[in-house]
């Protein structure tokens, strides 16, 4: 996972703690930055929208409500002793991420650029005017409904 | 041989281990033996019945240890009970008084105190909790050695204190790990008789102010006792799951979203934790955490020393007589506060041998003044942590959840509601027992108990109490894990080399504590090649679990070389690696290394 520098070892997917493969991707506001400019790399991965089993519009109730319902199955503490840390720990962060609406906008920002470059390389010749800048839904403000 | 015969019922591997540590320990045969001979009633009927059928499944109990008591709890199978003693009592007093040769040391499990002073004989030693794994430097344990009855040593040089019990007129030397082993046993013992099955795996619920290194000495306590430690629980999280157990049954809506925001505030006789947590559908999650070393010892030694401003100095001998006036002074004040929770005023009247007599009205407002500073300790532990949750107003705080003792005195109990702007504080706990049923219920997940029920729905997500970090940009501390972080927990940092062609870096592992940081361990990484300074990455990665283990790990990256070939092997390294010493140790790194070994940040967190 080539994000933000060479030097990412130990959350990266090759690195193993308790021989669990390590397939979480730490990525919270933080890592946004990075996060966009290589957009084009990473669109094959799954949104944090995907991770928390909810809707890319959900409100805050929905996404707690999602991040409850998957801890009591995925916690470490959670009895069954296949649910990993590794899992839950990608369900937290991607639920500390939505679940701040700074961090939600941001990342909601980052997510539409993604979308956008893979829609255009899509339908490139079918539309040719395509979305410039960000003049799709303004997540920052459109999310507090 | 007794020893061998009490293992029985364990497997085998721990029954050597135990052997191995009964063997470092004189007196833990005798315990056993003891054990035996104290012949608990055993109880038969109905109560053990719901254990029996889930004999596949080792139910790890909940264990409470107290400054002033501890309790025991366990899943019976449809829901928490409170394991008594054979005096029909579930809370036990915790001391274990040391005696010449035979009978053994025993503790307030099995023990019947004919009088309170008995317990303050000099023989007795208690107040464990707020010793165990602090340093001489620390003041805590220099208010203790000036106003407990036995003894305490300290040199001030960051090295473990010297702990002694009085045995016939001799000070007998001891370690609050080994009292709390002592006590230990006695409570394994009882809960295997009322169990009547082997006792192994516990929770233990801690005050959110413990360091890991005093984890570490709880843990070594255990192992000493023959227990495992299947999850060490911050009294608060344990209180959390009990909350979350009990609104399970309240709302039946379980994933509704309509979450609950509960402040607990917890004071006991030696530490005072807050916490807030937000709770729906049977799973808490904590959102701020705050802890300190503060409690109704604080409110007794603060009360003694205004009775007898000299005491210091008067008792510093530890002679008989004065080992006896301390045990009036201790008592009589002791009694006076408590009564100061129900009544305006107390007489105190005692006589302190040498014809010092003390006798004096004390009045509520008195006894607010002495202490303000431990009310205002608490008030900003609360304030703290409502800021550090994020929760906009009190006013959104659906509960005040007050557990403790020290929750009886009004004027605690006004400080904490008038910070929450509330009038009246959670009713369906019950203060004294909360910790120990949410250890319990703890205990039976952790085991991997299901309830047909659902009553065992439940989680409590965590949150680390203290930040940890390495020492770095010249003698600072630069943390990693920052507190609050919800557990299990994996961040990373990088860092660089601090001189040109340093080839060699000190990973010095802190922890922050309530007011300072306490050494960890440390660790070289070697083989970094010379470069110019601010060329190679030093990535270091803390990982705590979901056992609140924690790990370091830490590689060389040199630019351009990519991220699957560190320069040299990882490192991955278990903590604490330091021990006893930790405050001396500290020093000797920064005296002997300077900083030559030193690491400089690189960038900011790669991951937050």
């Amino acid at each position: 996972m080539a994000f933000s520098s060479s030097s990412c070892f130990f959350t990266s997917p090759n690195f193993t703690v308790n021989r669990q493969p390590i397939s979480a991707n730490f990525a919270t506001a933080e890592r946004t930055a990075s996060f966009s400019t290589r957009s084009q790399r990473i669109t094959n991965q799954s949104s944090l929208y995907d991770v928390l089993g909810i809707q890319i519009g959900a409100d805050t109730v929905e996404i707690k409500a999602a991040y409850r319902r998957l801890a009591r199955v995925l916690h470490p503490d959670v009895g069954n002793c296949d649910s990993s840390a590794d899992e839950f720990m990608k369900v937290h962060s991607a639920y500390a991420t939505l679940s701040d609406p700074g961090k939600r906008a941001d990342y909601d920002r980052s997510l539409f650029v993604r979308q956008k470059m893979s829609v255009r390389s899509s339908i490139l010749s079918s539309s040719p005017a395509g979305f410039s800048g960000y003049s799709g839904r303004r997540w920052e403000t459109d999310q507090c409904w | 041989m007794k020893v061998k015969l009490k293992l029985k019922g364990i497997p085998l591997e721990s029954g050597v281990e135990l052997e191995r540590k009964a063997e470092q320990l004189p007196w833990s045969s005798e315990i056993f033996l003891m054990s035996e001979e104290v012949g608990y009633t055993v109880a038969s009927d109905s109560e053990t019945t719901a254990t029996k059928e889930e004999t596949e499944i080792e139910i790890a109990i909940g264990i409470d240890i107290g400054t002033c008591q501890c309790s025991l709890a366990v899943w019976n199978g449809s829901e928490v009970e409170l394991i008594r003693n054979t005096r029909n009592q579930k809370l036990m007093k915790s001391y274990v008084t040391f005696r010449d040769q035979s009978p053994s040391p025993v503790g307030g499990v099995t023990n019947q105190l004919s009088h309170e002073y008995e317990m303050l004989s000099g023989s007795s030693i208690f107040n464990m909790k707020r010793l165990i794994g602090r340093l001489d430097t620390d003041p805590i344990v220099h208010q203790a050695s000036n106003t407990l009855p036995f003894l305490i040593q300290t040199l001030g040089i960051g090295a473990k204190p010297f702990l002694a019990a009085l045995v016939n007129n001799m000070w007998r030397s001891t370690t609050p790990e080994e009292v709390v082993a002592i006590y230990l046993v006695e409570l394994k013992a009882l809960a295997e008789a009322r169990l009547k099955r082997p006792v192994r795996d516990v929770v233990l619920t801690v005050p959110a102010a413990f360091s890991r290194f005093q984890l570490t000495r709880i843990a070594r306590s255990c192992a000493m006792a023959g227990l495992h430690v299947l999850r060490f629980m911050p009294e608060p999280a344990a209180v959390a799951l009990l909350y979350a157990q009990q609104q399970l049954h309240k709302d039946s809506i379980a994933d509704s979203g309509s979450e609950k925001i509960g402040l607990i505030f917890n004071m006991g006789a030696g530490y005072c934790d807050v916490a807030i947590i937000a709770t729906a559908g049977g799973v808490s999650q904590m959102k701020a955490l705050a802890g300190s070393c503060i409690g109704g010892e604080d409110l007794l030694q603060n009360m003694m020393h205004h009775l007898v401003p000299d005491m210091d100095t008067r008792f510093a001998s530890r002679g008989l007589e004065e080992i006896k006036a301390m045990g009036i002074l201790r008592v009589a004040t002791q009694e006076a506060i408590h009564k100061l929770s129900f009544q305006p005023s107390v007489q105190i009247d005692i006589d302190l041998g040498n014809g010092t007599r003390v006798c004096r009205v004390i009045d509520v407002q008195e006894f607010e003044e002495i202490n303000k500073g431990v009310f205002e300790k608490c008030a900003s532990l609360v304030t703290q942590c409502l800021h550090e949750s994020k929760v906009a107003k009190p006013e959104y705080i659906d509960d005040v959840i007050l557990v403790g003792g020290c929750t009886n005195i009004p004027k605690l109990k006004s400080i904490v509601m008038g910070i929450c702007k509330r009038n009246e504080s959670y009713s369906g706990i019950n203060p004294l027992e909360a910790a120990v049923r949410g250890a319990a219920l703890e205990g039976a997940l952790a085991s991997g108990v299901n309830d047909p029920f659902g009553s065992l729905d439940l989680l409590t997500i965590q949150i680390n109490a203290h930040s940890i970090g390495i020492r770095a940009d010249g003698n600072s501390f630069v943390p990693i894990i920052d507190r609050n972080t919800t557990l299990p927990a994996r961040r990373e940092m990088l860092f660089t080399t601090a001189h040109d062609n340093q080839t060699e870096a000190l990973i010095v592992v802190y922890e922050q504590g309530d007011e300072q940081q306490l050494l960890l361990g440390y660790f070289k990484v070697v083989g970094i090649p010379p470069a110019a300074k601010g060329v190679p990455e030093i990535n270091v990665c803390m990982d705590i679990d979901a056992s609140n283990m924690l790990r370091v790990m830490a590689g060389v990256v040199m630019p351009g070389s990519g991220t699957k070939n560190p320069v040299v092997p990882l490192m991955e390294v278990r903590m604490p690696t330091a021990d006893d010493g930790h405050g001396l140790c500290a020093d000797a790194l920064y005296r002997s290394l300077g900083s030559t070994l030193d690491l400089v940040t690189l960038h900011n967190k790669l991951n937050a």
